[in-house]
């Protein structure tokens, strides 16, 4: 038999009294089903003095799930928002899975959240109902307090004991959005006010008693190794402490980040580097190889109808192009991790965006437990999937345990960050469309040449899943076409790869919607009509591996060519260019560019995003992951790693030009009210932004743009 | 090797480092001050931003040997409480995403008003086109930028 303690965790809190908290997570025991109506990962406690503390069960990077997820659990709790404190989980039992990415935070936790915070409530509600002695349906909650008949009001801090000893609803009745007084409303962002005074704390950040700092010298070739090194030369830099080859290199212990820097420039002047047998890769070799996949072998990710065949039966057929390069996340902040080996097992302060992955594998590369490595997160200075990996961690697990004693803090150059990032890849496309007699779309057919990002992640191993990871995008093509031929022909590359903002999605996104607009073109159609007129009028239609609601993507469509004038007369050398996507068929994002060349000289003058995201947990936090979103994908049209002999050869903001302020368009969001479970907003704008804007730049000159990127942001 | 006098947030600090220590790192691992940000190291993204004598300066890009005998201002000394107009407009304009490049953003912002107190949008223009934000919270930064000049009217 289990008492309810084991699940409703009373405490003791340092000098505050009793705690209640609602162990969310509990896993089900045998004879105690109520357990099982609380998901895992979601936490809460309420105070005595009525402070309510939430631990957020993603890690927060910028796309705001530290206010989001919180408000999720605050609406259906009734909490005083202004009395809350986030903190953020620590992987382990309770939290298997805190890893953040492909824009499924808010989709995932969704009803948990929801559930937690109810149970929550009802719980309180009961507590009050029976110290005054009246029924819980007479009791309602309102921002940190049960109200009951006869103007009686009990602050949650004052049941929390209480509420502490009442069995946990199984099935808590939820809210009704029409009852929302939080979510739809903008709510700035929780950890504004530590970031504008320089409280926040990022991996950088992390000061721990007794830390050291280090930088570590990596063989600028991947897969190379150091030869021959003379130490001295470091350790005649004033501040360094030790000198420590690690399985990536040659690690520079210091008192301060500087004097490692400092240490690790003067080491390199002495290293030499078998550079292994990828020194002589580069870019334009790797582009032939992929050229020449195109006619080779692919594995096949969607098939419809014979498409080869009613290609070259069509009696009219365009073939196209296109070509992604190869791209870094330069993040703001670089990689970093500061890591301690002690006698019983190691701790590890950093962003990370798989907590629960990092943790595994340092107590891996230890041979020790995975309890035995604790992992504390902090603030990421940006993700977009970078922080997905877990190369930086457990090189600052080996750093530390080869240096010993205290925790070291390994820091990333930014030309580090740049030369041994996980790489987006490039990809080539050959798009063609077969048209029927009466200008009809007959076949589609998208073939993509590229190194696999999901080989690499697993290290070599080609899953199952590899050819619908990497054509996603692509595969996932909405439009009803009679005859499909997606594939992927995987072309090899030595470098580690990684999933970017978007995942995978953007260049396929990239060469389809182009290509639209290009076959539009061809036949003399209005980008906008061929594309509701490809769409149909179809309901939810499976495709590929997800599932799209038809009806909505045209709706965004409409939305954003309705409030961008769509079909207006423009000024000479200004073009309009339109795209769309369902991402993962859960969030449908269209996008219009508005932009002008002149000169030959490109500028981007607004972009008119609709979205549909089901219900908006914080219009604010949406708002920005457009704007955000459409800056990244604006990025990438003047951003690219290039190899010559096995290096990146981008090493910081100057050779990859990131869209500044200056240069920002306009953006205008528009949202489609629905009441459908949420979904992400930190991705689905990105895709869509390239290929508007390439199409529009295609209306102001006729230049039809299939390669990227646009050097110098010249035409 | 001289121990560097310098003011930092209105206290005179003392630092026995490198003179060739960039101003950042002296902040950051010398001075426990760690709301200045590291992102480039070249003076390319200005995260880093300070105010050196009340202009915006990259402390990546300043030695201590430059720096020593300035006053020095960083985001932790812009106010005692988050109480700067720029501070309180970038809470009001929502304008951080991960947060990272902001306080040296704000630096910039602060000293921009400091110089010209209603900035056009073309002097906004120049000033953050010294800056990188990977979120892309540019739209917001400009606002803030003219909601805190209204404010300090």
């Amino acid at each position: 038999m289990t008492s309810r303690r084991d699940f409703l965790k009373v405490t003791g809190a340092a000098g505050a009294g009793l705690v209640l908290g609602l162990h969310l997570e509990a896993k089900p025991q045998p004879g105690e089903a109520a357990k099982t109506a609380f998901h895992p990962n979601a936490f809460l406690a309420i105070r005595p003095d009525g402070t309510a503390q939430i631990t957020v069960p993603k890690v927060e990077m910028g796309q705001g799930v530290r206010t989001a997820l919180p408000l999720v659990l605050a609406e259906e709790l009734d909490l005083d928002w202004s009395r809350i404190e986030v903190v953020n989980a620590h992987p382990g039992p309770d939290f298997k899975d805190l890893g953040t990415g492909g824009s499924r935070s808010v989709g995932a936790t969704w009803i948990p959240l929801r559930k937690a915070g109810a149970a929550a409530r009802e719980m309180l509600k009961a507590a009050a109902a029976a110290t005054w002695q009246v029924s819980a349906d007479q009791c309602r909650t309102e921002k940190g307090f049960v109200l009951g008949p006869g103007g009686k009001k009990l602050s949650y801090g004052a049941l929390v004991e209480e509420a502490a000893k009442l069995p946990v609803p199984k099935d808590p009745p939820l809210k009704k959005s029409a009852d929302y007084h939080l979510l739809g409303k903008r709510t700035p962002r929780f950890d504004g006010p530590a970031i504008v005074t320089g409280k926040a704390t990022f991996g950088l950040d992390v000061r721990r008693p007794g830390q050291r700092f280090a930088a570590v010298l990596r063989c600028p070739v991947p897969g190379g190794k150091p030869k021959a090194w003379d130490e001295a030369r470091a350790k005649a830099v004033r501040g360094v402490k030790a000198v420590a080859e690690v399985p990536t290199g040659i690690a520079v212990i210091a008192e301060s980040t500087w004097a490692a820097f400092k240490g690790r420039e003067a080491l390199a002047a002495t290293v030499t580097w078998n550079e292994g047998p990828h020194k002589d890769f580069n870019s334009r070799d790797l582009e032939a190889r992929m050229r020449a996949a195109l006619d080779g072998p692919a594995d096949t990710a969607r098939q419809l109808g014979d498409a080869p065949a009613v290609l070259k039966t069509s009696p009219r057929r365009i073939e196209s192009e296109y070509f992604f390069p190869f791209q870094a996340h330069a993040t703001m902040e670089p990689m970093n991790a500061t890591a301690q080996v002690h006698e019983d097992g190691a701790d590890l302060w950093l962003g990370t965006q798989d907590p629960n992955e990092t943790q595994e594998r340092a107590a891996k590369a230890l041979g020790l437990k995975t309890e035995q490595v604790k992992v504390d997160v902090v603030l990421l200075g940006g993700g977009f999937g970078r922080r997905l990996g877990t190369d930086f961690s457990r090189e600052a697990i080996h750093v530390a345990k080869a240096a010993g004693g205290g925790p070291i803090q390994v820091v990333w150059s930014r030309e580090d960050d740049f030369g041994h990032d996980l790489f987006h890849p490039a990809t080539l496309h050959r798009m063609q469309a077969g048209l029927d007699g009466s200008g009809g779309i007959a076949a589609w057919s998208h073939r993509i040449a590229g190194p696999a990002i999901l080989r690499s992640w697993l290290e070599g191993t080609k899953a199952p899943g590899q050819t619908q990871a990497e054509t996603n995008g692509a595969s996932d093509i909405p439009y009803d076409i009679p005859a499909l031929d997606v594939a992927f022909a995987e072309v090899e590359a030595p470098m580690p790869l990684g999933w970017w903002r978007a995942v995978e999605i953007v260049p396929n996104v990239f060469a389809r919607e182009c290509f639209v607009d290009e076959v539009a073109h061809a036949l003399g159609k209005d980008a906008l009509q061929l594309r509701l007129d490809w769409l149909g009028q179809r309901g939810r239609v499976k495709v590929g591996r997800h599932e799209v609601d038809i009806a909505r993507l045209r709706r965004v469509l409409e939305l954003a060519a309705t409030k961008a004038d769509w079909g207006r007369k423009l000024p000479a050398g200004h073009g309009l260019g339109l795209a769309c996507h369902a991402y993962d068929g859960r969030t449908y994002a269209a996008e219009v560019a508005e932009v002008s060349v002149a000169k030959g000289q490109l500028r981007i003058h607004k972009v008119t995003c609709a979205v549909d995201c089901g219900l908006v947990v914080n219009p604010a936090g949406l708002e920005a992951q457009v704007e955000g979103g459409i800056a990244w994908g604006l990025s990438a049209l003047f951003t690219q790693i290039t190899w010559e002999k096995g290096r990146a050869m981008q090493t910081s903001y100057q050779d990859f030009p990131l869209l500044r302020l200056p240069d920002m368009p306009l953006i205008e969001t528009h949202v489609v009210t629905s009441a459908e479970t949420p979904s992400g907003m930190g991705e689905p704008p990105v895709p869509v932004a390239i290929p508007a804007v390439l199409n529009a730049i295609f209306a102001a000159t006729g230049k039809r743009i299939r390669r990227l990127p646009l050097e110098d942001g010249l035409i | 090797m001289p121990a560097y006098q310098l003011t930092v947030n209105g206290r005179a600090r003392t630092v026995d480092v490198d003179a060739d220590t960039p101003l950042l790192w002296v902040l950051r691992d010398t001075l426990g001050l760690t709301g200045t940000k590291f992102g480039c190291g070249q003076g390319l993204c200005g995260a880093c931003t300070v105010h050196v004598d009340g202009r915006a300066q990259k402390s990546c890009q300043t030695t201590l040997k430059e720096a020593a005998g300035h006053k020095i201002v960083t985001v932790e000394g812009l106010s005692k409480d988050g109480s700067h107009p720029v501070q309180k407009a970038w809470v009001a304009e929502d304008v951080a995403q991960c947060g990272y490049c902001q306080p040296g953003m704000i630096m910039s912002a602060a000293a921009l008003l400091h110089r010209k107190p209603h900035p056009t949008d073309g002097d906004i223009d120049e000033v953050f086109a010294d800056h990188v934000c990977r979120c892309g919270s540019y739209p917001r930064i400009r606002k803030a930028v003219k909601r805190a000049a209204g404010g300090a009217k």
